[in-house]
């Protein structure tokens, strides 16, 4: 099989502006997503089967929207949707990424260069009663509403620091739904605070700050009361669900009727395949999670891997389209198909508009920061819902590694206690492992190790691992 | 740098389960034992093997020609020691160490495998090892959830398996409260010989440089024993074998045996938690330096072709494991010697170096550090330690050490 | 769980087979979609046997990892809100050789 000149690992606003840049300069290339449809969790399509009026036809998801028209009417672009990459290896002359779509046996994509652009994911937080069915992360319930098109709850509870909460509770209301209630663990003088901190930087961009002011006006109309100083410490309910939400609020503590209850504290970034395969990655502030390191080209620290968007660091969708646009532009000079001096003019190009827009994602950051909000979790709650391994149980092997000295990361107290040895890899728990080591240690949780990423990187039909061509 | 006033009575270099062993029987035995680790206890090969008790005669020795399972018959007699080892070690240490020995498998596909174990079935019963083979029938009668397909397979009721996540920890913590020091992230960046014959090592760990004096020092560091030794001048014949292992999501108890195949690699598995554990062999590649020479301070990289034949052959013996998961396949770097055999014991050229590593030590490991600690402490093993031990003498690999010059 | 009705046109329903029950799904949709829609919100059942629901819909968390297998084609471990509702499918949520 011949190689592609890119592969690209996500369709989503980062893949999609790369695929764009690098389609241009005549360089194949196929975008592999596990998505069925490009677009990315951003602009998560209803199924091709569907037809959906006014589908995501709000202002802020325009210039994505052309872009994915763009891309996905060109013809030259090899979609591999449905698909996991469980690996990323060097090869010949370039890389081999291992390939399942869960039923037709492994496939093989061999690529000169590879692009991944894997977005990010909910950061799941522990606190007591989060493993009830009915307690999901924002995403899932975004995900659900916008592409598959369902309410998953008659009331629903949006809790977290993060003001995803604002456009999520629109959606829900436009969808027919009802929100009881959008809560914001920090006081409303806080997120002031951090927002007029940034605000003179975050103007040179001002649409998504005049997004969440209407927002929050739309919501107010709507009847869906938003709450600050409003910290959800535990979830309630039967076997059958939750049935409630806890808040210590300043006046000791309510509970709020709901049947889904969606938290919403930040993102990680998806950055397991870069970690696999050994380029660098640092620890991403403030929600934490593991970012890619790169130059700026968007190159990492292997030779012929590129990385962009969320993979590189959560910073929202507009900051990924122009990343991906950097790392196309990239890769195309790279590979020859892009002279030097028109690379140059086009990178600066976007360079620039990536530049603008670091006031307002500082300005988010800063809004969003769950540090200091983060619910308690202890004793029995579990950290690791994989495996039910319970915060004391973290704990308690913490202080057994503690005792053997301090040279110990995240993989010493997985081999104690069994987090982040479940189906989701870890991805789950690594974070709050790190935050507690860290914590124990007396150090930063960048200078904790992490799980080191394996084969696969998506856990694996053994069935899909033993078909398909040898 | 600082001096060296110290007073330990053996430097013990790596923190796996030899090293944690053999520290915690020293200490016992009265000796003030430091023990370093360059990572944290239990990284290596130790933590990363599959935890297998496996007692009979293994494939690797079988698959060499008749010359080389008669001689690798002889580690039998080691294996009936390291078998009352295991049955006694929880109590000993005083810790859950997750060892079940429910009984071990090691399975036929051909006439030409069922020949091959019956050869190897004579063998152990003639060492007083009481393997039994089993037709299909009785195999299937035996373990229901193995293809019905398999013609055969030995059967020895003292194999099983232990978890290899906790097993270190437990002799480290031992090891501790008996006296011993224990520092981690601490590597040795030279050794030479005093004209005293002590030893004088320096040490770089979290608070800086730090050189100490020592009259014995034990290498159990794995496939870095060589290098360890180097530091010295001398040669221990180990080389590096990267493997992989890999492990499914947990399911119902199904599988409570170890099995192993005699005409394929294979090692299989369930854990307490109910993950089937997947191995027996297969190689996984040493990362590269940028000049095309192995780098053994990187992470053995995953075979791709090679995981998906240890699957194959998996799931062949047990077609359950097809609607599965694969959770994660790892790689972990053990050794072997010139001879297959584990090298343990003193080094002839080096009064007061003594070094045990080489393969199969997670089954062996406990027995030969109780073993070996003898030696140490007390100048010879006793009564019937001697003999085993004596197979595995350095002393064989001597020739090696001839242009050896020390102090 | 409630399809949204307004502006949404979907194809002709199908049936899928979860736990052995027949289940109106429509193709296209997630088989996680196919099980919320059954009114039960499990996907899975603890270490300690209480019932698990999805959580990310993205394929993260693996909570909503059930066995598809497609007609008679083999059982397969796979993550609920990947997997596309088509016509034949079979579905369970505990494991299928154990069940039987």
């Amino acid at each position: 099989m011949s190689a592609y000149d890119v592969a690209i690992v996500g369709g989503g606003p980062a893949g999609l502006a790369a695929a764009e840049r690098t389609l241009a300069a005549g360089l194949s290339t196929c975008i592999v997503d596990e998505q069925q449809r490009p677009g990315g969790q951003i602009l998560r399509q209803p199924p091709a089967t569907f037809a959906v009026a006014g589908w995501l036809d709000g202002a802020p998801y325009r210039q994505a929207r052309a872009l994915l028209a763009r891309v996905a009417a060109d013809k030259a672009l090899h979609w591999r949707g449905g698909v996991s990459v469980l690996g990323i290896a060097p090869d010949a002359d370039g890389f081999v990424l291992s390939l399942s779509d869960g039923c037709e046996g492994l496939r093989d994509v061999r690529a000169r260069r590879v692009l991944v652009a894997g977005g990010c994911y909910d950061m799941p937080v522990a606190l007591p009663g989060w493993t009830l069915p009915g307690v999901m992360s924002a995403g899932a319930v975004q995900t659900l509403v916008k592409a598959q098109q369902v309410l998953p709850g008659q009331r629903i509870v949006l809790f977290g620091t993060h003001p995803l909460m604002i456009v999520l509770a629109q959606q829900i209301v436009a969808a027919g739904g009802r929100v009881d209630a959008v809560c914001f663990a920090q006081p409303f003088a806080v997120i002031a605070k951090a927002a007029l901190a940034h605000l003179a930087r975050a103007l040179w961009t001002p649409a998504p700050l005049l997004a969440a002011a209407a927002g929050l006006a739309a919501l107010r109309r709507s009847g869906v009361p938003v709450r600050f100083s409003a910290p959800v410490v535990r979830c309630e309910g039967s076997d059958q669900g939750v049935m409630r939400v806890v808040i210590a609020g300043t006046h000791g503590e309510e509970a709020l009727a709901c049947d889904v209850a969606a938290q919403c504290y930040g993102f990680l970034p998806q950055a397991d395949l870069v970690r696999q395969i050994g380029a660098r990655v640092r620890w991403s502030g403030p929600a934490g999670g593991w970012e890619a390191v790169h130059d700026d080209a968007m190159r990492a620290s292997v030779p012929g891997l590129y990385v962009a968007g969320e993979t590189t660091g959560v910073a929202g969708s507009d900051a990924a389209m122009v990343e991906g646009a950097l790392a196309g532009i990239g890769m195309a000079r790279d590979a020859g198909a892009l002279g030097e001096p028109a690379a140059q003019r086009a990178m600066r190009q976007v360079r620039r508009a990536r530049a603008r827009m670091q006031g307002f994602i500082d300005l988010l950051r800063a809004v969003a920061d769950p540090c200091a909000f983060l619910p308690e979790a202890a004793g029995e709650t579990l950290l690791c819902r994989c495996e039910d391994v319970s915060a004391g149980a973290v704990d308690a092997a913490i202080a057994d590694a503690g005792h053997l000295g301090q040279a110990y990361g995240a993989s010493a107290i997985k081999l104690r206690c069994r987090a982040g040895m479940g189906l989701c890899q870890g991805r789950s728990c690594e974070h709050a492992l790190i935050r507690r080591i860290a914590a124990a240690r007396g150090c930063a949780e960048r200078d904790v190790a992490g799980f080191r990423a394996r084969f696969p990187a998506r856990a694996v039909s053994i069935a899909d691992m033993l078909d398909g061509p040898a | 740098m600082a001096a060296v006033p110290t007073s330990f009575d053996i430097l013990i270099v790596g923190g796996g389960l030899v090293g944690a062993a053999s520290a915690w029987h020293l200490a016992r035995l009265g000796l003030k034992v430091l023990l370093v680790e360059r990572g944290h206890p239990n990284a290596g090969a130790s933590g990363q093997n599959a935890g297998s008790l496996h007692f009979q005669i293994e494939r690797r020795f079988l698959e060499q020609g008749e010359q080389a399972a008669v001689d690798g018959a002889r580690i039998v007699t080691l294996n009936r020691l390291a078998i009352e080892e295991w049955r006694g070690l929880e109590n000993l240490l005083g810790r859950p160490l997750d060892v079940a020995m429910h009984g071990g498998l090691m399975v036929a596909e051909t006439e030409a495998d069922m020949d091959l174990l019956a050869f190897k079935v004579a063998r152990e019963n003639a060492l007083g090892l009481d393997t039994q083979l089993l037709d299909a029938a009785q195999l299937r009668a035996r373990a229901p959830c193995l293809s019905p397909a398999l013609a055969g397979a030995a059967w020895l009721e003292s194999e099983g398996h232990a978890n290899p996540r906790i097993l270190v920890d437990a002799y480290a913590a031992g090891a501790q409260a008996q006296g011993a020091q224990i520092r981690t992230g601490t590597a040795v960046t030279a050794m030479a010989m005093a004209r005293d014959g002590t030893y004088r090592v320096t040490l770089d760990g979290p608070d800086g440089a730090l050189a100490v004096q020592v009259p014995r020092v034990l290498l159990a560091a794995g496939h870095r024993v060589p290098h360890l030794a180097g530091l010295l001048g001398l040669n221990v014949p180990l080389y590096a074998a990267p493997l992989m292992m890999s492990v499914t999501d947990r399911t119902e108890p199904v599988l409570p045996y170890l099995i192993q195949h005699v005409g394929a690699r294979l090692s299989m598995k369930q854990t307490e938690d109910g993950n089937l554990l997947i191995g027996g062999g297969w190689a996984s590649r040493l990362a590269k330096r940028a000049d095309g020479t192995p780098d053994l301070d990187q992470p053995a990289i995953m075979d791709r072709a090679n995981l998906r034949a240890n699957l194959a052959v998996a799931a062949r013996v047990m077609p359950l494991l097809k609607r599965r998961a694969l959770l994660r396949t790892w790689t972990g770097t053990t050794c072997i010697s010139a001879d297959q055999l584990p090298i343990v014991g003193e080094i002839a050229a080096a009064p007061g170096l003594f070094v045990a590593a080489g393969g199969s030590l997670f089954t062996l490991g406990p027995v030969l550090a109780r073993l070996l600690a003898q030696t140490i402490a007390q100048g010879s093993a006793q009564g019937i330690g001697a003999g085993p031990l004596a197979l595995f003498q350095p002393r064989r690999f001597a020739h090696l050490d001839a242009f050896a010059v020390l102090p | 769980m409630k399809r949204i009705e307004d502006n949404v046109a979907r194809p002709a329903s199908i049936t899928v087979l979860i736990d052995g029950v027949a289940l109106r799904a429509y193709p296209g949709e997630t088989v996680a979609v196919a099980v919320l829609a059954s009114d039960t919100r499990r996907f899975r059942d603890d270490r300690g046997g209480r019932p698990r629901g999805m959580f990310c819909n993205m394929g993260t968390c693996a909570e909503c990892t059930v066995w598809i297998a497609r007609g008679d084609g083999p059982w397969r471990r796979l993550r609920a809100c990947l997997v596309p509702v088509e016509p034949g499918l079979r579905i369970t949520t505990r494991d299928p050789e154990a069940a039987a």
